[in-house]
C-alpha cells in the first residue's frame, strides 16, 4: 500500500472500530478505514420473499443443512430445494421479478414425506441427459435420486436408476462425467457409522462411488437411462463432510478431494482419491507427496485465484480456515499443498464482531464468488456453532471476505449486513433476480433461512439505509451447453479475458457444505466493458474465443460460431 | 492480523509518511506546499489550482451554471498539465482499464506509447481548441495491455490515427443515446412478442433511418446476434473514435486523459477499483475528480456544431450547389446521411449507457443541461415533428471501408475493441472543410484522395465518383469545402 493510498483512506473516513474490523458499528478506540472496494448491500428478505424454512433436528442434523440451487422450470431463474433435517425438504420456485425484490413460491413435490425427511443436503445434476435437472438427495438413511421433469416436477428414481441409496448418514456429494461415459459418476460422502461398536468415536462410514453402467446411446443420439447398480467403496472413510471432483494439476482428469471431520475419525486425515477412468479409485499417499492435514473439515471451495490452471482450495473447519495452494516446488503430479490463508487474510478463525470474538468459530459452506463485481473473487463462509459447544463462539456470523489487490481478503460481512445471529450451514450463491449481482441464501440450523438480496454497492459502508446504493462493477453470467451427453458441461473451464487479466471458473457439482448450484456462472468484470471468453469443454477441447460485451447473460453452445445473449423477462 | 492505530498518532504518522513520499518529486512538493499555505503563486507551474466541485452542478443547470461549468471545462481542455497536476503515468499503461506498467518509461513523454501530450488542445487545435490535428499530431492507438511500452511506428504495435475534431460532439452523443434507446426498445418489444407468441421473432433494427441489421429472438429470450450490422452486440451506439467504439464523451475523456496525459480519473483509476489513489505512481493522488471530468464533458458537449458556409465567390457558390446534388447522386448520402433527427437537446451527465469505470446514472446526483441554452442551438433546423435535424453527414454506423482492390484505408493491422481492422464508423463530414488532411491516419492530403480511397462497402460509390466528369468531381469538392468549423 503506498502512502497516498493510506492517506486517502484515512481522510476518507475516520471510522472508530475494534481491531481488525473495518467500520464496525460497535465503537471501540481504534480507527481502521473500511475497504476501498465496493461493499455490497445484502438485504435480508427471506420471510418477505415467501421462504419459511429451517434445518432442524438432533445430533444427526448438527451437520448438513444444504440447498440445491438450479432451474427446474426452464425460466433460467435459480429455484431452491432446501434440506430440512427432521422437517421435510421443500422446493421453492423462483418468482422474483428481474431486478426486483426476491419472491419464491413453495411447490408441493408430491413425494412421500418419508422421502423428504431426514434430508441433509442436495445437489443438482442432469443424470439422464434429458434436459431436466435431477437431484441427488443426501439423507440420514437411504439417499434418493429425484428425476426432474417439466415445470418443477420430480419423481423418485432410485429404482429406475438401479441405485441403492444405502443406509448411511450421508453428508457430501460430487459428480463428474468421466471420459467416454455418457452419464455422470456419482460420489457420496458419509459421516459417522452410528451402528458400529464404539460409535461415534472412530467409526466413520466408507464413502461411495457409483459409476454408470455403460449403455448404448439411442438412435436419435440421446442417451438412455443409466444404471448405478455397482457401488465402489472408498475406504477408509474419515467422516467426510464435503467432496469435490477437481482437476488439481491440469491433467484433464479430475480426482476426488475429500475434507473430513477429525472430531470423529481416528488416524484419519484429509484425502485425495485418484479417479482414473476405468480403474479403481486409489488414495494418494505419502509416497505421492500427499501431506497429512487433520482438520474439522466441513466444506470445500475451489477457485483458481491466480488463473495459473492450478486451483486453490478453501477448507472450512473449526478455527482456522485453510486456503491451500499447490506448492510451486512440487514436482509434476505430486499433490503437495501449502496453506496461504494467513498471508491472504483468509483464516477467518474467530468471529469478527460480537461477544465471542476471542473464541474460535465454526465454518461450514465455503464458496468463491465475486459479490461486488470488482473482478476479484470473494470468499463466503457460512458460520455457526455446531450446537452448544461452549469453547467455540456461539455468536458466529457468516463471513464475506472481499478479495483485494495482491490476493488479500478483507472481512466485510458486517458492512454488507450478513452478520446475523444464526447458525449457518449450507448456502447458495446465485443471482436470484437476474440483475447481474449475486444474491445469497444461507440455510440455518433451527432458524429460518437467510435470503439476502444484493442491492448494489453501499455509498456509505456504514449506513444501513437500503436506498443509498449505487451500481457495482460490470459482470457477465455464462451458460454452457453441449448436446447428447453432459448437457450442462460439468467439468468445463471458462476463461474470461479482459485486457491482461484472465478470470477462471469451473463448472462443478460438489463441494461447499451439502449444497450445490447449477446454472449461470457469474463473473465480475470490474471496469471492463467487454471480454473474450474461451471454454475448455469437459473433453479438454478448447473453443475459439467468443467476444461479448459486459452486463449480459451469455449462452455458449459447443461449436457455435457466436455466443448468444439471453434476455430475462 | 490486528493492528492498533490511535487516531491522532496514526494520522500524524501517515501524514509524515506522505510528506516524506513527496521528496522524490520536488516540484510537486514545493507547489503543493505553496498551494496549501496561500494558494499557488501566480507563476506556479501547474494547471489545476482547484478541482471542479460537482456538487455545485447538480440537477437541471441554468444558463449561468452551464456557462460556469463549461468555462471550467475549457480551462482544463486548454490547460498545459504539469507533473504537479499529475501529468505522466510512470507505472500505468495507456489502457482503458487500470493496468500497471512493467517498468517506468525512460522519459516522461513518449511519442508512440505515450504519455504523448500535456494538453488536449495540443492536438485538438485546428482551427480552434476542440478542432482536429494535422499529421504531425497523429496518435498511436494501442490497447495498452501487451507491448504497452512499444517504441515503434510499426503497425503491428499500434494503429496510427489522426486527431478528430469534436465540434458538435454533444449533439452526436445525444443522437447515439436516442438511437441506442430505440434499439433497446425494439429488442425488448421483440422479446415480449416472442415470449407471448411462443415463436421466434425477427426484428429489423432501424433507428432514425439507419439500418443495423436484424435480431432473432427465441420464445425463451435467447437472442441470435448473427444478423447484426455495424453495431456492437449490446446494441449500444458508440459514436466516438474513428472506429465508433466509445460510448460517451465522458468515457472518451477518461480514456484520453490517461492515455495521452497520464492524468487519471478517480472514477476509473481511483481507490474504488484499484485500491490506490495514485495508481500511476507519479506522486499525485486523485488527479481528476468527477467534477473535473464533468466540466470537460460539458465544454465538449457544448461545442458549436460545424456549419455550411458558402463563400461569396459566385463560381464557388455555383459549384457547391452542383456538388451538393452530386453528393446525393453518387450515393454518398447513403452512409454520410445529411442530417439525423434529434428529439431532445437535454444532455444528462452521467449518461444512460456507460459501463462501470465511467460514472453512470445512479452513482452521483448528476447534471442535466439543455444544449438549447447555447446560442448556436437556435440556428439548427427542425423537421415537421419539431426534432432538431443534426447536419452531421453521418450515420453512426460502422462499415467495411477497405478491400483488396482499394486498400488505402485498410492500412491497420490491429483490430480495436472487437472491430475488424478494415471496419470504421462513417466519418461525419461536418467540418471537413476545416480539417485536412484526411483518412483515419491523416495521410491523405486532399478530399479527392480520400474519396478515391473508399473501398469495401463504399466501392460502388467510389467507382461512380471516378467515372464523373472532372467538373462534377470538382463541384463535389467545392460542396464539401463549404462544411466548415466556425468556432
Amino acid at each position: 500500500m503506498n502512502t497516498r493510498m493510506i492517506l486517502g483512506a484515512v481522510l476518507l473516513t475516520a471510522l472508530t472500530v475494534r481491531p481488525a474490523l473495518a467500520g464496525s458499528s460497535d465503537a471501540g478506540e481504534e480507527t481502521v478505514p473500511p475497504p476501498t472496494m465496493d461493499i455490497p448491500f445484502m438485504h435480508e428478505e427471506a420471510k418477505a420473499a415467501g421462504i419459511d424454512h429451517a434445518y432442524r433436528g438432533g445430533w444427526e442434523f448438527f451437520v448438513g443443512g444444504g440447498v440445491a440451487s438450479f432451474d427446474c422450470n426452464g425460466d433460467r431463474r435459480p429455484d431452491l430445494f432446501l434440506a430440512g433435517g427432521t422437517e421435510p425438504a421443500r422446493l421453492y420456485v423462483n418468482r422474483s421479478p428481474t431486478g426486483g425484490a426476491l419472491k419464491f413460491e413453495e411447490k408441493d413435490l408430491g413425494l412421500p414425506e418419508r422421502d423428504l425427511k431426514k434430508v441433509t443436503g442436495a445437489y443438482p445434476i442432469d443424470i439422464d441427459n434429458d434436459g431436466y435437472i435431477d437431484l441427488a438427495v443426501l439423507r440420514v438413511g437411504e439417499n434418493r435420486t429425484l428425476k426432474g421433469g417439466p415445470d418443477c416436477t420430480f419423481t423418485s428414481a432410485n429404482r429406475l436408476l438401479s441405485f441403492d441409496g444405502g443406509r448411511a448418514w450421508t453428508t457430501a456429494f460430487a459428480a463428474e462425467f468421466e471420459a467416454d461415459l455418457p452419464f455422470p459418476t456419482l460420489a457420496f460422502g458419509n459421516y459417522v457409522d452410528r451402528s458400529a461398536p464404539g460409535s461415534p468415536w472412530g467409526t466413520c462410514h466408507d464413502n461411495d462411488l457409483f459409476r454408470p453402467q455403460k449403455r448404448e446411446l439411442t438412435e436419435d443420439g440421446k442417451a438412455s437411462i443409466p444404471a448405478y447398480s455397482e457401488r465402489t467403496a472408498l475406504s477408509p472413510g474419515y467422516c467426510t463432510l464435503s467432496i469435490l471432483f477437481t482437476d488439481w494439476h491440469r491433467s484433464g482428469t479430475p480426482d476426488l478431494r475429500m475434507t473430513n471431520d477429525r472430531q470423529y475419525y481416528r488416524g484419519g486425515e484429509e484425502q485425495l482419491w485418484s479417479v482414473q477412468p476405468g480403474r479403481p479409485p486409489r488414495l494418494f499417499t505419502r509416497s505421492d507427496g500427499w501431506r497429512s492435514v487433520k482438520i474439522w473439515g466441513m466444506g470445500i471451495a475451489e477457485a483458481d485465484l491466480n488463473a495459473d490452471g492450478y486451483p486453490e482450495y478453501a477448507l472450512t473447519s473449526m478455527g482456522d480456515t485453510k486456503l491451500q495452494t499447490l506448492d510451486e516446488d512440487a514436482e509434476e503430479g505430486r499433490p503437495i499443498y501449502r496453506d496461504i490463508a494467513y498471508e491472504r487474510g483468509a483464516t477467518a478463525q474467530e468471529p469478527y464482531i460480537g461477544r465471542d470474538e476471542t473464541k474460535p468459530s465454526t465454518g461450514w459452506h465455503a464458496e468463491f464468488e465475486d459479490f461486488n463485481n470488482d473482478g476479484r473473487l470473494d470468499l463466503f463462509i457460512a458460520k455457526g456453532n455446531v450446537e452448544q459447544m461452549p469453547e467455540f463462539a456461539s455468536f458466529d456470523p457468516d463471513n464475506l471476505l472481499l478479495g483485494g489487490l495482491g490476493g488479500k481478503f478483507t472481512e466485510a460481512g458486517h458492512l454488507a449486513g450478513i452478520d446475523l445471529p444464526t447458525k449457518g450451514r449450507g448456502a447458495a450463491l446465485a443471482d436470484f433476480n437476474m440483475d447481474g449481482m449475486l444474491d445469497l441464501l444461507v440455510v440455518n440450523r433451527e432458524h429460518n433461512v437467510s435470503l439476502f438480496r444484493n442491492l448494489g454497492a453501499k455509498i456509505d459502508p456504514r449506513s444501513p439505509d437500503a436506498t443509498k446504493v449505487r451500481p457495482m462493477g460490470n459482470w457477465l453470467e455464462i451458460e454452457l451447453a453441449q448436446k447428447n451427453t453432459n448437457l450442462n458441461a460439468i467439468g468445463a473451464t471458462i476463461s474470461v479475458k479482459t485486457g491482461n487479466t484472465t478470470r477462471v471458473r469451473k463448472i462443478q457439482i460438489g463441494g461447499g457444505h451439502a449444497s450445490g448450484h447449477l446454472g449461470f456462472v457469474h463473473v465480475g468484470l470490474g471496469v471492463s466493458e467487454r471480454a473474450q471468453i474461451r471454454v475448455q469443454w469437459p473433453d479438454g477441447t478448447w473453443s475459439a474465443p467468443y467476444r461479448v460485451f459486459a452486463n449480459n447473460f451469455v449462452r455458449i453452445e459447443r461449436d457455435a460460431e457466436q455466443a448468444q445473449y439471453w434476455l430475462p423477462e | 492480523m490486528r493492528c492498533r492505530i490511535s487516531r491522532v498518532t496514526g494520522l500524524a504518522s501517515l501524514l509524515a509518511v506522505v510528506l516524506a513520499g513527496t521528496v522524490g518529486f520536488p516540484v510537486a512538493g514545493i507547489a503543493a506546499e505553496a498551494a496549501t499555505r496561500a494558494g499557488p503563486v501566480p507563476w506556479a507551474e501547474q494547471a489545476i489550482t482547484a478541482h471542479v466541485d460537482s456538487s455545485l452542478y447538480t440537477g437541471t443547470l441554468d444558463a449561468d451554471a452551464l456557462k460556469r461549468l463549461r468555462d471550467e471545462g475549457e480551462r482544463l481542455f486548454t490547460a498545459k498539465f504539469t507533473p504537479t497536476d499529475g501529468l505522466g503515468r510512470p507505472m500505468a499503461t495507456g489502457a482503458i482499464t487500470p493496468v500497471k506498467a512493467k517498468r517506468p518509461p525512460q522519459s516522461l513523454f513518449s511519442r508512440t506509447a505515450g504519455m504523448d501530450s500535456n494538453g488536449c488542445s495540443s492536438c485538438h487545435a485546428e482551427p480552434a481548441p476542440g478542432g482536429a490535428g494535422n499529421f504531425a499530431v497523429n496518435v498511436f492507438v494501442s490497447e495498452g495491455f501487451t507491448n504497452a511500452d512499444f517504441d515503434s511506428l510499426d503497425p503491428q504495435f499500434s494503429n496510427e490515427r489522426n486527431t478528430n475534431h469534436i465540434f458538435g460532439a454533444g449533439l452526436v452523443e445525444l443522437l447515439a443515446r436516442e438511437m441506442t434507446a430505440d434499439l433497446h426498445r425494439l429488442r425488448a418489444e421483440t422479446v415480449r412478442e416472442a415470449r407471448a407468441t411462443g415463436k421466434p421473432v425477427e426484428v429489423e433494427l432501424v433507428t432514425k433511418g439507419v439500418d443495423f441489421g436484424t435480431l432473432t429472438i427465441q420464445p425463451d429470450g435467447m437472442v441470435d446476434l448473427s444478423g447484426l450490422d455495424g453495431v456492437d452486440t449490446d446494441l449500444v451506439i458508440r459514436p466516438f473514435s474513428q472506429k465508433g467504439v466509445m460510448t460517451s464523451l465522458r468515457q472518451f475523456t477518461i480514456n484520453a486523459m490517461n492515455d495521452h496525459h497520464g492524468m487519471e480519473a478517480v472514477e476509473r483509476y481511483g481507490a474504488r477499483w484499484t485500491g490506490e489513489t495514485d495508481f500511476d505512481e507519479d506522486g499525485v493522488s486523485d488527479e481528476l475528480i468527477p467534477g473535473d471530468i464533468s466540466a470537460l464533458v460539458a465544454w465538449q458537449a457544448g461545442l458549436k456544431p460545424p456549419v455550411q458556409k458558402v463563400p461569396d465567390d459566385p463560381r464557388w457558390k455555383q459549384a457547391a450547389a452542383h456538388g451538393d446534388a452530386v453528393f446525393d447522386t453518387l450515393g454518398c448520402n447513403s452512409c454520410h446521411i445529411r442530417a439525423l433527427p434529434l428529439n431532445s437537446l437535454k444532455f444528462a451527465d452521467p449518461g444512460p449507457f456507460d459501463a462501470a469505470g465511467t460514472l453512470r446514472t445512479g452513482e452521483v446526483p448528476g447534471a442535466v443541461y439543455d444544449l438549447a441554452l447555447l446560442d448556436w442551438a437556435a440556428t439548427l433546423p427542425r423537421n415537421g415533428d419539431g426534432a432538431v435535424m443534426v447536419p452531421l453527414f453521418g450515420d453512426l454506423k460502422r462499415h467495411r471501408i477497405a478491400d483488396a482492390r482499394i486498400a488505402a484505408l485498410g492500412n491497420e493491422l490491429l483490430a480495436q475493441r472487437f472491430v475488424d481492422r478494415d471496419v470504421f464508423q462513417t466519418t461525419e463530414l461536418w467540418g471537413i472543410g476545416s480539417t485536412a488532411p484526411y483518412g483515419h491516419r491523416g495521410d491523405l492530403p486532399t478530399l479527392d484522395a480520400v474519396i478515391r480511397a473508399h473501398g469495401g462497402d463504399a466501392t460502388p460509390v467510389t467507382r461512380r465518383y471516378e467515372a464523373l466528369a472532372e467538373t462534377d468531381r470538382s463541384a463535389l469538392i467545392a460542396f464539401l469545402k463549404t462544411l466548415v468549423i466556425e468556432p
